[in-house]
Order: structure tokens, then sequence, then C-alpha cells
């Protein structure tokens, strides 16, 4: 049978299919950079939706409230974070961009400010975030409020307990109550959130779940549910239910498989494409090379062999789940360059003795070393290829778990990644 | 802790201190003399190297040079226990395999020595058993069958439990430790006990008083004076691959060593073990090197070890007798010994220690024979002819009985809270009923021992929080007990994943921590959010 | 204690076989992403993540058992949602396979016997002298009574021809009028094809049964057939497996094909583009809403997105831009709608429309009045679910719709077209 094998040419490749590879992308595109796109699934469908700019500094008791004091403080304490080496006006910049581009294509965010935000979490616990989906914003008002508010779970929703929720909040919250309904038309047994959110698109399903809605609330004047309004178009699907009920609602984020980072996955998947970005999703780069005339990459899908020929790079691979790093029995690598990782000295140091350690676990310190233009650096310590940037959560000396800070690494170096592509164009142009 | 403040608990005819499969083996082992008794743990069940071993059910095989006398008393065990609990028991059958680099001399011995000790061994063909067990090294040389099987001692002892209840009204306490003992005139009077969960101190009044603290025995014994208990202590550290290797257990063919038995848990295999003089008996972990230096060696038997995923490694203190002279660990014998501590004064305490699983009937009926005979009961012990009640409530443990019994029943609205090892809810509320003696305290952790849950690929990071919400969905928690129960599951099953932390497991933590720190924040419960 | 690994069938050790490393179910997480995006989950019982689960922990008899495996369409959505990209439909594949014949849902296994029954290799046992014959009495029909086509072609068995053009039985058998817009569409773009009386048929329940043999047997006939004839291209017309397990089974079996697999879709896109087909919306005066699905057998299982893209740029040229409404999820991130898989053919008609539902609330969604799709197991679940569940739209194929387009669409070419479109045509 005859097989061709088919050939992309692109000024940008992005590598990696996370946050950062789908920012990187965004930038790009508002750009007028041609680009493709591509790189494993990665661990994109199991975010909240939150995007966590610095929530906890390290070691600390508190989280913190005024994130750009705390990044002042970070750049004291260290060079190396890879958000004190971006200007905080950049990383203002990256959020507003990056939120302005999901607002657009139908997931508005809160606007990102000053101060981080209070979210909740399906345990009942608050984490801080910077900004939240419009469809959980109204949830840390009504906590600071302490608005009359009930919490409503579904039956065969499982990991998700409006009666666990009130439990652990409800010092803070007095009053809240705590509700059980059956989702509209689900049948006996476990039902998920994504199956909820797609049926939401329909008005017929909204109707049934505002009845079910308003006969719960009781007193409330603010419901809380899981993160089901909608998929596609959740802005959308949040107002009519509010007009509907005539109530305040939120949404909380809840444990995988959940709704909010599909969301998000699937609005890239269309977005990026409908905008002219060639997306090759759920493929692993095979081989990436640099030569004078450019970068090639080279993967397969189900149908074949796939060639990008890049004048940048942009490494977005993320961490252990996404395959950006690999934990081998004896060290940390990077398996596609095998670029050198910074790391603890060895596998009995990579983790602590506690797993809830605040401190966090070394493990997650390390990554890849960049220069000051975010390209990685190879073993002889300089810039492995000038064409090649690094941008998430793969570079080194962060912890972007304890310290809540995930999208931002991401977005804040994608948007520095991409300034730098912008740059090296214009010389291969110039 | 209601149970606790039940006015029959401080008095009984006999304590039992150690909830491990000996402790719990007493319990029963009385019960059936018609003696009640009360256990206590300063854990739960199994908590030290009873729940921390292979799970083998030895022929004996495995002693036949070193200790021949074990060997024997392996072998008669092992059928008797095949009779009695087959329940407990998977029959899979041991290979003894040598590969290239073994010594043949030791091979060559192997079957006689099998003989003198009565264990079955038959030679079998290097093809046919690569045939039976497709996954072992094509550098094979020579191969025995022998009766080596799989048993699941966290069944035993949960079924020992119940069944002693039953027959005598036996109570179990969890979580109750040892403080010390008040004596006068020749005997112990009282244990005097923490409530480690309440924090509450209590007395526990009894005629007879039995240690059975595995490797804490010497220093309960010492609580009450006793310096006749000398023991060595041994770490030894095992892994659990992801998924079931081999059918059989495999055992290498050669003097005992590290990484030399590899024995089938159900769905899983566990790999091991290592061993290392230690003189501390807390804060054991696995280190990178004892992980490493099994997977070594068992790859040579089996070389797909080499690149399995492991989904966790744990190590546990053997208690060996200590003997004269200066022989390695593994030469030290395997057998039990029995102290009835009259050379310290004392007539109503005995220590039962050293063993092993295999033959822990006969030790739980050679202290029991002694507490009886102190108490004036002259029935004789019948553990060796009544067989242990297959327990309805006691099945969760079982690897693969949830997932088999509810695609069966095929109840739609049972949702599965552990999806790794498929246990349902029903499972659980059964689990948390049928344990009167945790009642209020019942926990994450206490649910995950009577079952699977926790036990699969994601180690308990979904099925915790399924398993949390759901307890608060019961009423079972009404505060934020639930969630530091949570954290404290999830750190407790850490212990047994740090080490092995790489691959695919690597990304599995990254997930899990992502979820219980970055979202719910269980990293900082106690701090402001 | 049960013996957990009866001897016989290891689904754990097939999947170790079948899947490449680093996908194998080694590799799951748990998460759950699969179930939670699967229109299967729940039938019976059972969803992809609790069979991977079955499979790991060696129920290896509950899955051999499972009828759950006839409600899985073996769509993919499964492995393209799992961050470790793990391939359920495989297993899946495997255990319909482990089967007794005679167990197996008797639709789908008369469908395979009657294609091996012959040369056709139809699934509706059509003789290859009766294709000859139906194609020819067609072909005279609409040679007499369309002016504009009474020098209509339908080449058979034309040796050296580019296309080697499969045809889905449900055509010439029960409704053989609706190949004449195919051969419209042909004839008018100047396309050298030709119909063969030997592995014309595009079908393939072998594939469903689980019988490899069989699939390979029906799969090797139509190579052979191809390679005789000589042609440059196998075109794959409105039929979504036929595609599949054409260049799957040719993979899969090292069939020595001497000719380039092809779809018709992709071909429309072309032709639209170089102005041999040329389409406009101008006939949408009442602004009539369509929607389009994705057959998960050539965009996510095969080609990917870029035949998806291909399919919207056809849809948008034929039916304006703004009448055009996606689904959500769509291209390769659809639900198969559950006509896949021999789902239609197995008799399990409750299960299917309960897999269905998914599919009639995203077409619901949309409010269109017409879903298109060049699928006809698709094109009959999703008319069956509109029926079932109480919607209001239509399904056409590409063909009759760009036929419409062009003003050539015969009176008796417009079975599926709805009042709404006749109107406009009349």
């Amino acid at each position: 049978m005859k097989e061709d094998r088919r050939q992309f040419t692109v000024q940008l490749a992005v590598i990696g299919t996370g946050m950062a590879g789908f920012a990187a992308a965004v930038f790009a595109l508002n750009r007028n950079i041609v680009t493709a796109l591509t790189g494993n699934t990665g661990a994109l469908a199991y975010t909240t939706g939150y995007l966590d700019l610095l929530g906890w500094p390290d070691g600390a008791a508190s989280s913190i409230k005024d994130p750009w004091q705390a990044l002042d403080e970070l750049r004291k304490a260290s060079a190396h974070h890879p958000l004190v080496r971006i200007s905080a006006d950049d990383i203002r910049r990256a959020f507003a961009e990056f939120a302005a581009f999901l607002g657009e294509h139908g997931i508005a965010y809160t606007v990102p400010g000053e101060r981080n935000v209070t979210a909740l979490t399906p345990a009942g616990t608050v984490k801080p975030t910077f900004c939240v989906p419009a469809t959980m914003a109204a949830g840390p008002k009504a906590l600071a409020a302490k608005r009359p508010c009930a919490i409503v779970d579904f039956e065969g929703l499982m990991g998700f307990s409006a009666r666990e929720f009130v439990a652990n909040i409800g010092d803070r919250w007095p009053g809240l109550a705590a509700r059980r309904i059956s989702f509209p038309d689900a049948g006996r047994g476990e039902i998920y959130p994504e199956v909820m959110a797609r049926s939401l698109e329909l008005a017929v399903t909204r109707e049934k779940l505002a009845a079910a809605l308003k006969a719960a609330a009781g007193d409330a004047e603010v419901i809380g549910l899981p993160a089901i309004l909608g998929m596609h178009r959740p802005d959308h699907v949040l107002a009519e239910m509010q007009r509907l009920t005539g109530l305040d609602l939120f949404e909380i984020p809840t444990m995988p498989p959940s709704v909010p980072g599909v969301r998000l996955r699937e609005l890239f998947e269309q977005a990026l494409p409908g905008r002219g970005v060639t997306l090759i999703p759920q493929r692993k780069v095979a081989a990436l090379r640099f030569d004078e005339a450019g970068a090639t990459l080279d993967l397969s899908d189900n149908f074949g062999p796939i060639r990008i020929l890049a004048q940048a790079v942009i490494l977005a691979t993320g961490r252990f789940l996404s395959g950006g790093l690999e934990a081998r029995p004896a060290a940390i690598r990077e398996p596609l360059l095998d670029l050198p990782v910074t790391q603890p000295a060895g596998r009995g140091d990579w983790y602590r003795e506690r797993y809830t350690d605040a401190r966090g676990h070394p493990i997650h310190r390390a990554g890849i070393e960049t220069d000051a233009a975010f390209r990685p650096l190879g073993r002889d310590g300089r810039a492995y290829d000038d064409r090649l940037h690094a941008a998430g959560v793969i570079l080194a000396h962060q912890d972007w778990i304890r310290s809540r800070s995930g999208a931002g690494i991401a977005i804040a170096s994608a948007y520095r990644a991409v300034q730098e592509v912008e740059r090296t164009l214009s010389r291969g142009r110039g | 802790m209601t149970s606790a403040q039940d006015a029959a608990f401080p008095e009984t005819e006999v304590l039992i201190i150690g909830g491990g499969v000996t402790g719990t083996g007493i319990m029963r082992d009385l019960a059936l003399r018609g003696i009640r008794s009360i256990l206590i743990d300063r854990h739960d069940l199994c908590a030290g190297a009873s729940g921390g071993n292979h799970g083998l059910l030895h022929s004996g095989a495995r002693y036949v040079s070193t200790d021949p006398h074990s060997a024997r008393e392996c072998m008669e065990e092992n059928e008797l226990l095949k009779r009695l609990a087959p329940q407990c028991i998977e029959d899979t059958g041991g290979l003894f395999v040598a590969v290239a680099g073994d010594a043949p001399d030791f091979a060559g011995q192997f079957a006689g020595l099998c003989e003198r000790a009565g264990i079955p061994c038959e030679e079998i063909a290097v093809g046919q058993a690569r045939r039976l067990e497709p996954a072992l090294s094509d550098k094979l040389f020579k191969a025995y069958r022998v009766p080596d099987a799989a048993i699941d001692p966290f069944r035993l002892a949960l079924e020992n439990v119940n069944h002693s209840r039953a027959l005598a009204g036996s109570v179990y306490h969890p979580h109750v430790e040892i403080l010390g003992f008040d004596m006068a005139g020749g005997e112990i009077r009282a244990a005097h006990c923490r409530d480690n969960r309440s924090g509450r101190l209590l007395a526990i009044h009894a005629r007879q008083f039995v240690n059975a603290g595995g490797a804490w025995a010497m220093n309960i014994a010492r609580l009450a004076g006793c310096d006749d208990v000398r023991l060595l202590y041994s770490k030894g550290t095992l892994l659990v691959s992801n998924d079931r290797i081999a059918r059989h257990v495999v055992n290498r063919l050669r003097p005992p060593d590290d990484g030399d038995i590899l024995v089938p848990g159900g769905t899983v295999s566990l790999l091991g073990t290592t061993s290392t003089r230690v003189d501390d008996l807390d804060n054991i972990g696995p280190t990178a090197a004892e992980v490493d230096r099994n997977i070594r060696e068992g790859a040579a038997m089996i070389p797909a070890l080499a690149g399995a995923r492991y989904i966790r490694a744990f190590s546990r203190v053997r208690p060996l007798l200590q003997g004269g002279g200066t022989a390695e660990d593994r030469a030290v014998s395997r057998g039990f010994a029995l102290s009835d501590h009259l050379s310290q004064g004392l007539a109503n305490f005995c220590t039962i220690t050293g063993g092993k699983l295999t033959t822990f009937r006969r030790m739980a009926e050679s202290a029991s024979d002694l507490v009886a005979r102190r108490l004036g009961n002259h029935r004789p012990g019948t553990t060796a002819s009544v067989p242990l009640p297959d327990d309805e409530t006691s099945r969760w443990t079982e690897p693969g009985a949830a997932p088999r019994r509810w695609v069966r029943a095929g109840d739609a609205g049972d949702t599965i809270l552990c999806e790794c090892e498929m246990v349902s809810r029903s499972a659980v509320n059964q689990i948390v009923e049928h344990a009167p003696e945790i009642g209020e305290e019942m926990s994450i952790e206490a649910i995950a021992m009577r079952s699977r849950a926790g036990k699969g690929t994601c180690q308990g990071s979904f099925c915790g929080i399924r398993i949390c919400s759901h307890l608060y969905d019961t009423g079972h928690y009404r505060d934020a007990t639930g969630l530091a129960h949570l954290r404290d599951f999830l750190d407790e099953r850490f212990k047994g994943q740090r080490s092995i932390l790489w691959g695919q497991q690597a990304a599995q933590m990254e997930l899990a921590e992502a979820l219980h720190c970055g979202l719910l924040g269980l990293d900082s419960l106690e701090q402001d959010g | 204690m049960q013996e957990t690994s009866p001897a016989g069938i290891s689904f754990k050790d097939k999947a170790l076989e079948l899947l490449p490393e680093g996908a194998n179910f080694e590799s799951c997480l748990s998460c759950g992403l699969c179930a939670s995006g699967c229109p299967a989950a729940g039938i019976e019982n059972m969803d992809p993540r609790k069979f991977i689960r079955l499979a790991l922990l060696g129920m290896d008899a509950e899955l051999a058992a499972t009828p759950w495996v006839w409600c899985c369409t073996e769509c993919k959505r499964c492995q393209h949602v799992c961050p470790m990209s793990i391939d359920v439909a495989e297993l899946v594949h495997f255990a319909r396979g482990l089967w007794p014949e005679d167990r197996k849902p008797d639709g789908i296994v008369r469908s395979c016997q009657l294609a091996q029954a012959n040369d056709s290799t139809s699934a509706m046992g059509m003789p290859p002298a009766d294709m000859v014959d139906v194609v020819d009495e067609v072909l005279q029909e609409v040679r007499a009574t369309q002016p504009a086509f009474k020098h209509l072609r339908a080449p058979m068995n034309k040796r050296g021809a580019r296309f080697f053009v499969n045809q889905n039985s449900r055509e010439p058998m029960s409704e053989p009028e609706e190949m004449v817009p195919l051969w419209k569409i042909l004839d008018l773009v100047g396309a050298d094809w030709t119909y063969s009386s030997k592995g014309w048929a595009a079908e393939n329940f072998c594939m469903f049964s689980g019988n490899e043999d069989a699939w390979r047997e029906v799969i090797a006939k139509r190579v052979e057939a191809v390679n005789e004839l000589g042609c440059e291209v196998w075109l794959n017309t409105e039929c979504g497996h036929s595609y599949y397990t054409m260049w799957q089974g040719v993979r899969r079996f090292g069939l020595d094909a001497h000719f380039r697999l092809e779809h018709l879709m992709t071909y429309y896109a072309q032709w639209i583009r170089e102005g041999k087909l040329p389409v406009n919306a101008d006939w949408n005066t009442r602004g009539i809403k369509f929607t389009v699905q994705d057959p998960c057998m050539i965009v996510r299982k095969a080609y990917g997105d870029s035949i998806a893209e291909d399919m919207r740029f056809v849809v948008r040229s034929l039916v304006g831009e703004e009448n055009f409404i996606d689904m959500q999820p769509n291209r390769s991130a659809n639900y198969c709608c559950g006509g896949g898989g021999g789902f239609l053919q197995a008799g399990m008609t409750a299960q299917r429309r309960t897999y269905g539902k998914r599919k009639f609330d995203q077409i619901a969604a949309t409010g269109a009045a017409y879903v298109l799709t060049p699928c006809h197991n698709c094109h009959s679940q999703i008319q069956d679910i509109g029926r079932f569940y109480g919607g209001h739209y239509g399904v056409v194929h590409f063909w009759t719709l760009i036929c419409l387009s062009l003003g050539i669409l015969g009176k008796n070419e417009r079975l599926y077209l709805g009042p709404d479109l006749r109107a406009l045509l009349d």
C-alpha cells in the first residue's frame, strides 16, 4: 500500500498540548506567527479551570493574598524561579491576553487583578488562585459575604459530596446547607460530570434542572454546584440557569474526570485550527533535530508519518504526567533531546518522608535550565540551539504544586518564549 | 471509642497483645476451648510482619538447606491450612528454578533435601517449566515443582477475630497500645494501655497475659521486667507489581538470598526480599538500594521484572530468635519459641515469638496450650481439625473478589468507589457495619485494611477521595475529621510508594499530588487557606 | 480463593501483544476520562475503565462473557481522550473474537457469512451478476428519463480505470436510485472510474464479528479485485467503516495492494476547490440549517482532523457558512452515533438507543434541520434515534446535497429530503 509522509512547513512548532503549549499557540497566533502545535494530550484535561499565579510561598503558614508582592519577595529569595525571570508587566500582559482569548471563545474569566481569589475546592477547603472562570466566580464572593447558600450534589456523582463540603467549610460559612438531587433523566448508577455538562447544553435539560434546583434551594439565594454547567458554552448555560432559577449559581471544580479541563481542551482544539494553527494533538514527537535550514520534527499519527519543518521550536512538554520529563530508576531525563536536567542527587532524595509535607518534594524542583531568553541549556551550559525555547512546568527551580503556580508559570513563560521566537524570526527575515 | 466504655472491656480471662496472625490465632484457639479473650493492637490487624510479607504459604522447600526442622513444620502446616482455610489460600503451586550462574551443586542436592523433610518435590523439564510460566528466563537450567501456595494474612486475621467473637464473645480493640503492667505476687494484675485514637488511658484486668507482639515482643516483655526474650531484627523489603507477573510462586533454586521469591497476590505479584540487620524497630522504610537489588536479582529469574511497573515497596521487621554464634540472618532459625517467663518470676504471662506466617497456627496452639493449662482448662486445641469459617464479611481482602462479585450482581446502583480494585459502596458499607469494635473510629485506612481499596494502580489517590465523600454522605463523618483521615490515609499509602516512584508511578504521583495538595490543600489543612 | 487466571485466554497477555509499549493498559492512571467520555459507559454495567481494570485484574472470564463488547462500537474515543493513549477498542475486538459464533449477535454473523458467500463481498449477499444487472437497469432508466444524462456512464469492470469505486450494498439492494447522484458527480468531474463485479461492496461485518480470518478473507478479495483491474485508486464512497476495514485490513494482514486507498470526501473538497463541482449555497434561500456527523471510522480512527476539515469545507460550500452549525464536541473528539461497530445489526435495540441519546442531544443542541454524514451506519442510526427521541431532523448523503446544489437531482433521488428541501426544488 502506498503511503505518503505528510509535511507541514511553519514558522513555529510548539511541542506540548498542555496549558503552556496552548498558551504559546495563542500568543503566536495573536502575533501572526504561522504555528503548528503537537504533542501528547498531557494533563490539560485534569485542570480545575482555575488559573493560579502564585498561591503559597515556600514553607509559609498562610496563603498569598497579593501575588505581586509575593513575586517581589520571591525575586529577592531566588534568582532561578521561572516567574522571577519574567517581569511583572509581562506576566500581567500574558494573563490578560490569555484570559481574553478564552473569553472570546466562550469561557469568560474574571479579570486578572491585584489580589488572589479565595477559591473553593470540592472538599470544602479553599485555595488561593488568580483568575477563575465566570461560572465559578460567584462562589468566592458568596463565601466572602456569607450569603445564604445551598450546596447541591447529585445521586450517582462520585467524589463530590455536598455534606463533605459543608462539613469542612461550615466554620467560615454559617448556615450553609447541603442538598442532594437527581440529575434530570439520569439512570441508576454512576453519572459523570462530563455527561451532565453536555446534557445542560440542551434547553430541555436546563429547564428540568432549574426546577429541581428551585425546589432544593429553600431559603438560599445562591446555589453551589459541581462543575457541570455546560461544556461548549458554559457562560451561556450559567446565564440561562440563573435566569430560569432566579438564583445566583456557581460551580465548584471536581476531581477527575471533570469538566473544566475538558472544556479548555475542546476550546483550544477548535479555536486554534479554526484560526489557522496546524494542530496535531495526542501525538508524541519522536524526534527533533536542528540544522541550518531549521528544525525538523518527526512524528506519526494513526494515518502514518508526519514531518513538521519550523524556524523555531517551543518545548512545552510538561513534566512526568505529560512525558516532558521521565523519572527513570537511576535519574530524571528529558527524553526528546536529552537535555541536562537539574535534579536531586539520587532517587532516595526525590521525595520527603511525608507525602503531604508542606515544604514539597525535591523532585518537583527538578527540570531543565534556560538562559534569560528561555532557551534550554545543553550539556555545555550554553543554549542548546538559538531557535529552541522552553515554557511551562518543565522548567527547573519551581514547585508548581505546593506554590499553586502551575498556570502562572505556563502562561507567563509561554508569553516570554513567544516574545523570543518573534525576535528570532525577525532576525531570520532581516 | 464507645466500646471502650463498656464495663466488660477492662476485664477478661486473657489479654492478648498484638493483632498479627499469631495473636489472632491465639484468640481463636482459646475461643475454641471456650476461653474469652481481649486482643489489642497498637495499630490495626496485621500492621507488622504479618501484613508485610510475601503472603507465601511455604511448602518448606525454601528452608531445606538451612533449617530442615522448620521446613518439615511448614510442609505439615501447609497441608493443614489448605484443608482448613481454603478461602484464604490460592493453591498456585510453586517452582524452584536455577538460572545460569547459580550453583549446580545446590540444585543437584535439592530434591534429596526435600525428600528428607517430607516435601513433595518433582523435577520438571526446563521446557515444561517455561510453558507453565512463560515469564521465566531462557537461561533456566533446572526446575522443580513444590506445593507452595499464596495465602492472605489479612483474611486469616479477620476471620480468626470474627470466629472468636462468635465462639466466645472475644473482643478485638485496635489502636490500643500497651504502656506497662501492674505486677504483684508473681503475677500481672492489669495492663496499662492507651487508646491512641482518643488518648484515653485504661487498665485491662485479666487472668492471663499473652505477648504476641512479633518484632515488638522483646520490648513488651521488658515492660513486664522479663529479659528472657531475645530477638534479632531483620528488615525485609518487598515490592508489589501493578499486575500479576507469574501464576506460580517462583523461587530461585539457590541458598536463600535477596530477591529470590516472587509470589502471586491475586492480581499483583510480590517480589522480595532483602534482609538487613537493624536495631531500630520504627521508621523502617525501603531504600532505593534495596528496591533495586530485589529487582536486579528477581530479573535473573524473570526478566520482565526489570521493566515492570511497581506500585508499592514496603519493609517490615522479621523477629528472629537469637541463638549463639554470628550466623547470617537468613541462616538463623525460622523456628518459634514460647517463653513461659517462670524464670522471670511471672506465672501468668507468656511470650510467643519468632516463626513465620506459614506456622502461625502451630505457634498459636503452643501458646494457647500453656494459657489454657494455667487457667485449668484441659480441653485440647482443635485448630488442627476445625475449619476456619468462610466469613462473608471478610471476603473483601481477596484480590479480585470485589470485581467478580460486582460483575455478577450487575447492580448499577451499587456504584464503585475504588475503581482500580472495583470496590463498591455496598462492600464499604458492609465493612463499616461488620467491624463493631471499630465503631465510630472507622477510618479510610481501616476500610483499606479490610478490603482491596487503595491497593491498586492509583494507590488510593482517587478512591481515597471517593470513599471519604461516601463516608460524609452516609453521615459517618460530620466535621473536618474526614479530611484529616484522608490525609493520614494518603500519607500512610505514600510510605509504600516513596521508593518506587519512577516511570508511570511518577506520573501517577504527580497527578495525585496536584489533586490532593494543589486543589484540595491536604498539605495545609491546619493552616490558613 | 478462586483461580484468577483461567487457562486459555488472557486479556493482559493479549494486550501486551497487541498494544504498543507505553500505550498499554499497564500505564492506565485509572482517572476515568475514558469512561466519562464514552456513550457506552454504563450500558450492561460496563465502561472502558472497568474493562481495562478487569483486564488488569485478570478477570478474563468476566470480560469474555460481557455483552458490552457488542455495545462498544470500537469508536476509539476513549483512546483519543486518554492521556496515556490506551487502546481499549483493540481489546474489545479481541473479546468479540472469543465469543462462540453461535452466541455472537445473529445479524453480525449472518452479514459476515453473506459477505463470504460470493465474490461481491456484500453483507447483503448480492451476487456479482445482480450488481451488474442493477447498475445497468438503473443506468438505462436514468438515460431514458433524464435527458440531461442520456449519456451518463456507470462503467463496470473497466480495466485500468483510475478509480475503483465501491458501493454500500444498501443502494443496489434497497434503494438503487440513490447511486445515481454519485454517478452524476463522477460524470461531471470527468472521473475515469469503474465499478467491479468482484469485491465492489463496501461494508464488512466480519471485522465487527471479531473474526480475523473472515475479515482478512473479505479484504483480500477486494484487494485482489482492485489489483486485477489495475486501478490506481480504490475510492471509498459514502460509507464509514468500509474505509477503515480496508485500510486497516491491508496493514494488519500485510496484503499486497498495488493502489492507493482514498476517500471520496477528499475528492469532493478537491473538485469543489478546482471548480469541477461548481456548488454554491444560493439554493438555500430559507436558511435551512445543517450539521455534520464525523464518522469515527474515517476521522478519529483513520485520517484524523484533516478529512473533518474537508468535510466542513464541503458542507459550508453546499449550505452556506451561516447555515452550518457544528456539533459539540466534533471532529476527532466527536461521539460515535451508536450505529457503528455492528451495533445496528446486533439486535440490541434498547442499548443502542441508550447509546445514541448523546448523539441525539448533540444534534438537538445544534437546532439543525439536517445531519449530513458520509456513512451509512451513522445515517441509519441518526434517523432511528431521531424518530425514537422525537427529533425533527433529516439525514442526507453528501451526494444528494451536491446534486441538489448543482440542480441535477432527479425526482426519484430525493428519498431523504424533507418537505422543506423538496419545496425548494419544486
